[in-house]
């Protein structure tokens, strides 16, 4: 591999006709997702496999490995070859926030960042009879009342609770945590009125808000959400810069060909564009994003750098 | 009404029709094989719901997830190897039976327990779906807690002769449970800094390991050279002698009463359905006694309540968007995909799709009928043919990529060795298995249940009793375990006085 | 037999339920009660066990195992085939298990034991690597021969 690289390295300057790229990908590529089957993040790479299934003639086997809030998918991928035959899919939460509360085997340099794909907000919401409706109103009711609120969410190592944290933290406000198995679970403990605030995915959450059982005060994006009209966007709330997002990536192992990481980078973002996708995106309350390559190391890092200021502060 | 008819129509044409009759067969097949699950299967056919008729593809989930529940008695019976951790409690009183020469008799229980049990299961779906879905929102973090402390109770029946001995295999299973991320405080417990720790051990690695390693042994040492011959195997049709169907229809309204019970309840799922049902079932006997040493009510109780569960735990996905299993989930994001949004709604959104999954899960129940019986004894128990020093070696490469397929790591086989060689001497030395499992399925349900609920009422204890639901469950665990006691000594009284 | 067989067993169990407590007492807050709890537990359940079995009278023949040979063969082929398989592939491994372990029991069929294990790893085949597409153990001897990868 390398002899050939270095040979093509030196005979080629144009990437696009070099015979390792003509070659790959030649064999069924194996794609790693750290949670179960079902979830958002498995969904969505197994409807995004099937378009590059096609794009590349290739086949893509997928491989679950749940747990640890995604930690133990991303130790094991970590040790795959970087042949360009194993892939990870994951959400950010496994790299950027799990590492805060769990000592994890591996940092963002375990891997080599290929594509984002798509992202969505968070959202916090309450039973239509919360003494609140707007984004200000819903905070100054949580000022008001410390201890008083309960506030479901996706668990340890979830993004869900730094990104309420990071909002409460700068107005001051305390709430307590209830940390869920998932964004269904917490949704049963909200209707059935277990927890007072459904803190999770908007997809989820979004039949409540449209036949009124439930309201939607915020969302944890700088700008508003056009699925959830009522929730208001952090920048207008002047809290712009505590932004908190879900998103989904695909990512490689530490030392994979820049060439392979450029074409893959490529073919995601054709993939990821296509219009069955982005309408299978927005069922999800999802918008498809693409940043590729180095670009994507600099957004994981600068994510990584600001949860860890926020869950230093928490003492998490 | 018109809103089922309206389904049916469509699917009762060739492709659904096709679509389920083959995938229940493989499904009784994926659910035979130790190791393979539904889940994976249904992952995989998932992506196809893309380009496929999606009544087509819904139509295979339904067969799959009905078939596997009824496959895993297959080997459950005839080799004492649980098929899905939802068939353990079949091989308490299935293998018996099988070892005194009617296996054929529990395999045709199983099969027609199962249809029942998911017959009836999918006409709760079909009729008080959304009525049902609401009832699950009265649980929260304490009633979780009850349910599981409920389970545990259920231990009863299986701590054998020593009860000391099964209480000690339970607490061992909770233990086991503990292990990986806590996912309340991201605690790392019993970890030993290894990563593939961190998710906890899997529960199929272990059930793998626990119950199928420890017969294989034993097939070994009885080193059997020849294999049965075709007079020897006896498995042909055994018709039920008149009265037996009778006799088992109050284990089946039970047994379907606490499948769709459980199932409906997000998180709880048909493993403790099947363990539930079993002790309902022989603590309703009159001769509890008999239960472990092949009574056909066991193979009964069992089987109808691991099937009632199925359909039932749709129920919370299709009326309210909250998936309780791995399958659940799996069905809703192939609605999802088809631009349909779970919820409250979804019912009014696509009629025909909804509506003609609910047929799909009735229909393949009864399939279960047709296609159960004929697998059992056509393929599987053909399998016995072979001598048993064949067998050791097919059996083992099955439980390994079963274990292996899992999450694609070496050191799961490692574990599942290990805990194969511990559950073989366990064995030996009177210390039942199923509490173990029992104990690894309850025990994180109960210690996250709990901690919620404490969390809720801000460390409040009493809000554990206070609460209706709680309430009425903690009274019915002390039930639960008071009854056999008491009725136990009242038939000691009694046979004293005759 | 039966009594010395407990004594250990019971021990063993006092040992891993002081070990759990031990390592659960340094847990963090609410997350270390629960197993060290269940730790001491286990330990005086195994104290029950072992004591009731030194005070038992009688000492009934109890037999672990029934064929020791057989036993210790099979369990040794079966922890080398897990060890063969990531290096041999997972294919190669489970042909050379299905055709070494019945002759190590004494089956002496050759024959038989050749096509019963050919049709079985096509039937495992067909299943994990054609219809389920399930990622297994790659083999080292195909691509060795030149026969694809």
């Amino acid at each position: 591999m390398t002899f050939r690289t270095t040979f093509i390295g030196l005979t080629m300057a144009a990437a696009i006709a070099s015979p390792a790229l003509a070659e790959y990908p030649e064999r069924t590529i194996e794609l790693t997702i750290p949670a179960g089957a079902g979830g958002g993040t498995d969904t969505s790479a197994r409807k995004l496999a099937i378009l590059l299934e096609e794009m590349l003639g290739t086949s893509i086997a997928i491989l679950n490995v749940g747990g640890g809030g995604g930690s133990v998918g991303a130790s094991q991928f970590m040790q795959a070859k970087p042949d360009g035959y194993s892939l990870f899919a994951t959400w950010n939460s496994p790299l950027t926030t799990v590492p805060q509360v769990q000592n994890v085997a591996y940092s963002l340099d375990s891997f080599t960042p290929i594509a984002s794909t798509s992202e969505t907000a968070y959202t916090l919401c309450v039973k239509a009879d919360f003494p609140a409706t707007t984004g200000e109103e819903f905070l100054a009711e949580l000022e008001a009342n410390p201890g008083k609120y309960t506030y479901g969410n996706d668990g340890i190592g979830g993004t869900m609770q730094l990104a309420a944290e990071r909002i409460f933290q700068a107005r001051g406000i305390d709430a307590v945590a209830i940390p869920f198995g998932g964004a269904g679970e917490t949704l049963q403990n909200f209707l059935g009125g277990h927890v007072d605030i459904y803190g999770g995915s908007i997809s989820t959450v979004l039949p409540y808000v449209e036949n009124g059982e439930a309201k939607c005060p915020l969302v944890t994006s700088a700008a508003d959400v056009p699925a959830l009209p009522g929730a208001a966007g952090l920048e207008s709330l002047g809290l712009g810069d505590k932004e908190t997002l879900l998103w989904r990536a695909i990512l490689g192992p530490k030392g994979l060909d820049p060439e392979i990481v450029t074409m893959l980078a490529d073919t995601i973002e054709k993939a990821v564009n296509e219009p069955s996708y982005v309408e299978f995106l927005k069922t999800k309350g999802e918008v498809p994003n693409v940043v590729k390559g180095d670009a994507l190391g600099e957004r994981l890092q600068s994510e990584y750098d600001g949860l860890a200021e926020v869950s230093k502060a928490l003492g998490l | 009404m018109d809103f089922y008819l309206n389904a049916l129509g469509s699917v009762l044409s060739a492709a659904p029709l096709l679509a389920m009759v083959g995938a229940t067969l493989l499904g009784v097949f994926i659910g035979a094989l130790p190791g393979l699950n539904p889940v994976m299967a249904i992952a995989l056919l998932l992506p196809l719901t893309y380009s496929m008729d999606p009544l087509v593809a819904l139509g295979m989930v339904a067969g799959i997830y009905n078939g596997s529940m009824y496959g895993g008695a297959i080997p459950a019976i005839l080799l004492r190897i649980p098929g899905t951790p939802a068939s353990i409690a079949t091989t308490f009183d299935g293998f018996p039976m099988a070892d005194k020469g009617e296996a054929a008799k529990a395999l045709k229980i199983a099969c027609w327990s199962s249809a029942v049990g998911g017959i009836a299961s999918a006409l709760a779906l079909m009729t008080m779906g959304p009525l049902l879905a609401r009832v699950t929102l009265f649980f929260g973090p304490a009633e979780y807690f009850w349910i599981a402390i409920f389970g545990m109770a259920s231990v009863g029946v299986m701590v054998g002769s020593d009860p000391v001995k099964g209480v000690m295999a339970a607490v061992l299973g909770l233990l086991i449970g503990t292990i990986g991320i806590d996912n309340l405080s991201g605690q790392a417990r019993f970890t030993f800094d290894q990563t593939w720790l961190l998710g906890g051990l899997d529960l199929i690695v272990v059930l793998v390991g626990l119950y199928a390693l420890p017969p294989v042994l034993q097939l070994a040492e009885k080193c059997d050279l020849k294999g049965l011959s075709a007079d020897q195997l006896k498995l042909t049709n055994v018709p039920f002698a008149p009265g037996e169907k009778r006799g088992l229809i109050p284990t089946w309204l039970r047994s379907s009463g606490i499948g769709i019970g459980v199932g409906i309840l997000p998180g709880a799922g048909g493993n403790i359905a099947a363990f539930l049902s079993y002790n309902a079932a022989r603590n309703a006997s009159d001769d509890p006694d008999s239960f472990g040493r092949g009574n056909p009510q066991g193979v009964a109780a069992a089987e109808c309540g691991n099937n009632a569960d199925n359909a039932a735990s749709m129920i919370p996905a299709l009326s309210l968007g909250i998936p309780g299993n791995v399958v659940a989930a799996l069905v809703l994001s192939a609605l999802t995909i088809h631009g349909l949004q779970p919820g409250p709604q979804l019912f009014h959104q696509n009629p025909v799709l909804v509506g003609g999954f609910m047929m799909e899960m009735l229909i393949t129940s009864i399939l279960i009928f047709a296609l159960g019986g004929a697998v059992a004894t056509r393929v599987f128990a053909q399998f016995q043919r072979l001598p048993g020093v064949l067998l050791v070696p097919s059996i083992l490469i099955l439980m390994c990529v079963g274990v292996y397929v899992i999450n694609g790591r070496p050191v799961d086989l490692w574990v599942m060795l290990a805990a194969g060689i511990a559950g073989y001497f366990l064995e030996k030395v009177n210390v039942p298995l199923a509490p173990i499992i029992l104990g690894m399925i309850l025990g994180p349900m109960a210690e996250q249940s709990v901690r919620r609920a404490l969390l809720i009422s801000r460390g409040d204890a009493t809000e554990l009793l206070t609460r209706p639901i709680s309430a009425l469950l903690a009274v019915m665990t002390i039930l639960v375990i008071v009854w056999p006691v008491a009725k136990a000594m009242r038939r000691r009284k009694r046979q004293r006085q005759s | 037999m039966e009594k010395r067989q407990d004594i250990a067993l019971g021990l063993i169990f006092v040992l891993v339920g002081l070990a759990a407590a031990w390592m659960a007492s340094r847990y963090s807050g609410a997350s270390g009660t629960y197993p060290m709890t269940l730790g001491l537990i286990l330990t005086f359940l195994g104290g029950t066990v072992a004591a009731r079995a030194v005070r038992a009278g009688q000492d009934k023949a109890r037999q672990l195992v029934a064929a020791p040979s057989k036993f210790i063969t099979t369990a040794v082929i079966a922890a080398v085939y897990v060890a063969a398989v990531i290096p041999f592939g997972f294919y190669t491994a489970s042909l050379m298990l299905m055709l070494v372990l019945p002759v190590a029991l004494g089956f002496r069929q050759w024959i038989y034991a050749v096509i019963v294990a050919v049709i079985f790893i096509a039937v495992v085949y067909l299943v994990f690597s054609v219809l389920l597409e399930k990622p297994l153990p790659r083999e080292a001897i195909p691509p060795l021969l030149g026969l694809g990868g």
